[in-house]
């Protein structure tokens, strides 16, 4: 195991990129993990003057918005936001996602025809009107955006899930756990999933970019919990001002913008590391 | 039939007319027609014939594993102990996987699932049938593994399929397979996928087991030299119907059915060292077009007017042993007229 860890960790670091974005993803958990501490008082306080530039004053690096409200610190708390939701969502969509390919390709027939027509009827919504009607339902808290954002993520993990279980699932080795007595179930997630998890770990990967996404999507509008900092939310506030202090608007875009790169590159270098095919052995 | 059902040496499994169609585009297809045969306690059959014979599909459906679709069954019985496997439910023939009937494959590289150390696998499968702790569970793996005579066993528990051979990975999955002590083994081409010298070596250690467990086994396989070294019965199969069934000793001494003939012929063997192996010529007729009469009427050497009308039934011809074959049994009489003149 430890041997396979090495090896693992090697393959990721040949890919730069990767390795970048990994530093990167680390620095942001790090701002977020650090948040009550660098910023112990609310974020949502007003602590100074309106719109102060940021590099003016020693004591506000990233500025002040319209209110007078630190953007450093809601920068940092906005980290926490933005990555519970985005991990949380793409774990939600690759439980739904796993749990709806990994039947429909064990099954097969009527069960997996039904199942696909289901995504599909998924994926025809239009995912940000879909998160905002949930959202719009349900409440505008911090779940609910995660459990809609959850939901309108999961489809191609599904699609994905299902194209590698109907490969892995006439192979030799399925049919032995068969032969051996075990039950379909733990043949499932039991046996074929560990073969059929790198591509999905690789998908979700990026779908917790997507998520970061939708949640500064669904905060810029307004509709993301109003008692939390979230970038997307800053730069919601920060549009009315955008040709004069255009920085409330740029510092949490900026960051957004970072840390999907980072995620993304991360996803990357997980697929370098993952896949059978590109190892050298 | 019922008179042997009856006595008290039951055979452990009993094949009854068991007929088995693959339902395709081109039509329905009769893969296994009407096949009988069983198989007792401490005993090895051998079920031999060329690929496609439906050898491995009559395997797969004592399992209750066919793939379906396209294959199903759709007449005669199966009956393990006296129970009809067609009539438990999918729990209650799990519960006979594994624990009373187990199988092996052909190639133990790719039955070994990649990405689970063997002693992982082998814990599952003796969790499968036996409520034990993992640790308990792990020593028993331990103990099947130096029972299949793998070296070193506690190491290797630690092992991945990729780190071992073909012969240390079918020692595995033998391991696996006789973990929850079933009363009857079938091994599918157990030794096809293998170096010749390793063959030998896991035939022996399936008879070894055998001898020890007293468990019926079946050996599914197209080499006669495996059949040779390990079978007490042998059925001969070809376009899924049995075409002869005899004791080991007399297949070889004197083959009936003029396939069973064709498959000696075609095998090298040290007594007839320097003839020419004499090949079968043609090949297996497609399912979907099966001649009137003996299907193995255009490769054979003695066909006659009488072959190609009338399909050849099973009759015993010698003790112990029958077999459908018009040639053979016009052989025989002749051999009956000549002793009696």
């Amino acid at each position: 195991m430890l041997s396979l860890t090495i090896d693992f960790a090697r393959r990721f670091a040949r890919n730069r990129a990767a390795l970048v974005g990994f530093a990167l993803v680390i620095l942001v958990i790090g701002v977020a993990l650090a948040a009550p501490w660098l910023f112990p008082r609310n974020p949502l306080r007003i602590v100074g003057k309106p719109e102060i530039w940021p590099f003016v004053s020693s004591r506000y690096p990233l500025g002040t918005d319209s209110l007078g409200r630190d953007i450093a610190a809601m920068i940092a708390y906005g980290a926490r936001t933005t990555l519970l939701i985005g991990v949380c969502a793409s774990l939600t969509a690759t439980i739904i996602g796993i749990s709806v390919g990994a039947t429909a390709a064990y099954f097969g027939g009527w069960v997996d025809e039904l199942l696909m027509r289901f995504t599909e009827l998924f994926q025809t919504i239009p995912n940000l009107i879909f998160v905002l009607t949930i959202v719009a339902i349900l409440g505008q808290k911090i779940e609910y955006v995660t459990i809609a954002v959850g939901i309108v993520t999961w489809t191609p993990i599904a699609r994905l899930t299902r194209a590698e279980f109907m490969s892995l699932r006439d192979r030799e080795f399925v049919q032995a756990c068969r032969a051996m007595g075990m039950g379909n179930l733990r043949i499932m997630f039991g046996e074929i999933l560990p073969n059929a998890l790198p591509p999905v770990i690789v998908l979700s990967s990026l779908v917790i970019a997507g998520a970061v996404l939708f949640e500064s999507a669904v905060s810029f509008l307004g509709l993301g919990d109003p008692n939390v900092s979230s970038w997307g939310r800053l730069i919601g506030d920060g549009r009315t001002l955008i040709r004069s202090s255009w920085y409330i608007c740029a510092v949490p875009g900026l960051a957004i913008m970072l840390t999907v790169l980072a995620l993304n590159l991360v996803g990357d270098g997980l697929n370098d590391a993952l896949n059978p095919k590109l190892r050298d052995r | 039939m019922a008179a042997i059902a009856l006595a008290p040496s039951a055979p452990l499994l009993e094949i009854d007319k068991l007929e088995v169609s693959l339902f395709t585009r081109r039509g329905v297809l009769p893969a296994i027609d009407g096949l009988s045969l069983t198989v007792s306690a401490g005993e090895t059959l051998a079920i031999v014939g060329e690929s496609g014979c439906g050898k491995s599909l009559a395997a797969l459906s004592v399992m209750r594993l066919l793939p379906e679709p396209p294959a199903k069954i759709v007449g005669g019985a199966i009956r393990f102990m006296g129970r009809d496997l067609a009539g438990l439910s999918d729990r209650e023939m799990q519960r006979v996987r594994g624990k009373d009937i187990s199988m092996i494959f052909q190639d133990p590289m790719t039955s070994l699932n990649p990405v689970i150390t063997i002693g992982d696998q082998l814990i599952e499968a003796i969790r499968c049938h036996a409520d034990v702790s993992r640790k308990e569970a792990s020593n028993r793996a331990v103990e099947m593994l130096r029972r299949v005579r793998i070296p070193d066993a506690e190491r290797r528990l630690n092992d991945y399929p990729h780190q071992m051979s073909g012969g240390m990975s079918q020692r595995v999955m033998i391991a696996m397979a006789i973990a929850c002590g079933p009363k009857l083994l079938i091994a599918d081409e157990p030794t096809t996928a293998l170096d010749v010298t390793i063959q030998a070596q896991i035939l022996d250690l399936m008879k070894d087991v055998q001898t020890d467990t007293g468990m019926g086994l079946i050996i599914i396989t197209h080499d006669l030299g495996v059949v040779a070294e390990t079978a007490d019965r042998v059925v001969v199969m070809y376009a899924g119907r049995k075409v002869e069934e005899a004791p080991v000793e007399g297949l070889f001494e004197r083959p009936l059915h003029r396939y069973t003939r064709g498959l000696l012929g075609a095998t090298p063997s040290a007594q007839r060292q320097g003839d020419r192996l004499v090949e079968i010529t043609g090949s297996v007729p497609a399912l979907e077009n099966l001649p009137t009469g003996c299907a193995f009427q255009n490769r054979c050497p003695d066909a006659f007017d009488r072959c190609r009308a009338e399909r050849p039934v099973l009759k015993p011809l010698l003790p112990h042993r029958t077999a459908a074959c018009f040639a053979a049994e016009e052989e025989l009489s002749r051999d009956v007229a000549a002793i009696g003149s």
